[in-house]
């Protein structure tokens, strides 16, 4: 493989072309926040936490949707950076109905340690407590809609892990929801194999199976990175 | 250097921000060097006197909190939140996806619990509610937020002792940030 030189937080690495920016940051242990990543399935830039600055470039973009380039100057820890990345997780918690100590991931949820990660210890925006429905037809699992990010990570895990394609996206702005099939009830999905990749890949409390008590889910998405790296090695 | 005033306050909440605060146990005698506690739940109903320090639990549920924050605000020179409900008004806040109509009526005539027809409570003496609960920091300035469901008693300890000490704590740099 070709390698590119490139310099990320004043450090010069030599890196393999045809990486995006997150991909090289990992694996030289640059810390970059993220929600609607996961390895393995494809990259949305949907979360807007892997914002970075790129000299020349007159905005910020996703590390994960931006390929690498030869010479690239990033920096990923700036004030604005991280002022930013503070606003994005106080509009996580201010756009829907996130309550922490009922829910089931109470201290095992991905957007608790996002919060304290980006020094969240309030909210300066006014909460929208939109009404949000609980599917919980299916027989074992429930979509809590209060408590999604739509980060899109279940949506994404089954068209491209499972096949089965349950999962889409409906309407737009703060309206928008994640649905089953065309919008019906989860339990009565067609499509649904109920294998629960997305169970695992959702980084909140918002997917999670009945037989979890509050503050007892455990999440493996690292299962679902795992798997797909295997099915490659058996290719 | 004179003892400072400190008071706790309690709003929409359950009480149990004020249980923690109980359990910093004997430190509480640290606390008693520093500063005398002139107001807590416990005490009669005086309104609250000038102090330096107030910790606030509870979210503005009803006109009586609104008027009480307010006075608060202009009573202390520190104003802390305390508790998840305070901070981001939580599980009290909860009604707010629904009309207040609704939220009265699932309480009061058709709970479970009621044997024959109820009645939403009405007397002049008692409190309104509000239309949607809101935590402090959108009716008052807040200096200082604990979150947490309750904020851990060592957590609730730190802030405290930092103000008592004329330093201002700070809850990431400790690892003591936390929700739910």
């Amino acid at each position: 493989m070709a390698k590119i030189s490139v310099n990320i937080d004043e450090k010069n690495l030599e890196v393999e072309v045809g990486k995006t920016i997150l991909e090289v940051c990992r694996e030289n242990g640059i810390e970059i926040l993220t929600m609607c990543h996961l390895k393995g399935i494809s990259d949305v830039g949907a979360c807007r936490l892997c914002l970075v600055e790129i000299e020349g470039v007159n905005k910020l973009l996703s590390a994960c949707t931006t390929k690498i380039a030869a010479n690239m100057i990033i920096r990923t820890k700036t004030e604005k950076i991280k002022r930013y990345q503070r606003i994005t997780s106080e509009l996580f918690f201010a756009e829907r109905n996130h309550v922490c100590s009922v829910c089931v991931a109470n201290g095992k949820c991905d957007l608790q340690k996002l919060g304290y990660k980006t020094e969240m210890d309030h909210i300066r925006y006014p909460y929208l407590f939109p009404e949000c429905e609980v599917d919980t037809s299916h027989p074992w699992y429930v979509l809590d809609h209060n408590r999604c990010i739509m980060c899109t990570r279940c949506v994404r895990v089954c068209a491209e892990v499972e096949g089965a394609h349950n999962w889409n996206v409906m309407n737009r702005g703060n309206k928008v929801r994640i649905i089953s099939d065309f919008n019906t009830p989860w339990g009565e999905s067609e499509t649904c194999t109920s294998c629960g990749k997305c169970v695992h890949a959702c980084p909140t409390g918002a997917i999670w199976p009945k037989a979890i008590v509050q503050g007892q889910l455990e999440k493996k998405p690292e299962m679902i990175t795992e798997l797909i790296e295997k099915r490659k090695m058996n290719l | 250097m004179s003892k400072k005033k400190i008071a706790t306050v309690w709003l929409g909440g359950c009480s149990g921000c004020h249980m923690s605060l109980l359990d910093i146990d004997e430190r509480i005698l640290d606390v008693a060097k520093l500063a005398d506690i002139v107001k807590c739940p416990i005490v009669d109903g005086k309104e609250l006197p000038e102090v330096d320090i107030v910790l606030v639990e509870g979210s503005v549920t009803s006109d009586e909190h609104l008027r009480e924050i307010l006075h608060i605000r202009k009573q202390t020179k520190a104003l802390v939140a305390l508790g998840d409900c305070a901070v981001t008004s939580n599980i009290t806040g909860m009604r707010n996806y629904f009309p207040l109509k609704d939220v009265f009526e699932t309480a009061y005539v058709n709970a479970v619990s009621n044997d024959k027809e109820g009645s939403v409570p009405d007397h002049p003496e008692l409190l309104k509610l509000r239309d949607k609960v809101v935590p402090l920091q959108e009716v008052v300035k807040v200096d200082f937020v604990i979150p947490g469901c309750p904020p851990d008693a060592d957590t609730i300890f730190y802030v405290l002792f930092e103000f008592l000490n004329d330093r201002v704590p700070n809850l990431s740099d400790v690892k003591k940030l936390r929700y739910g």
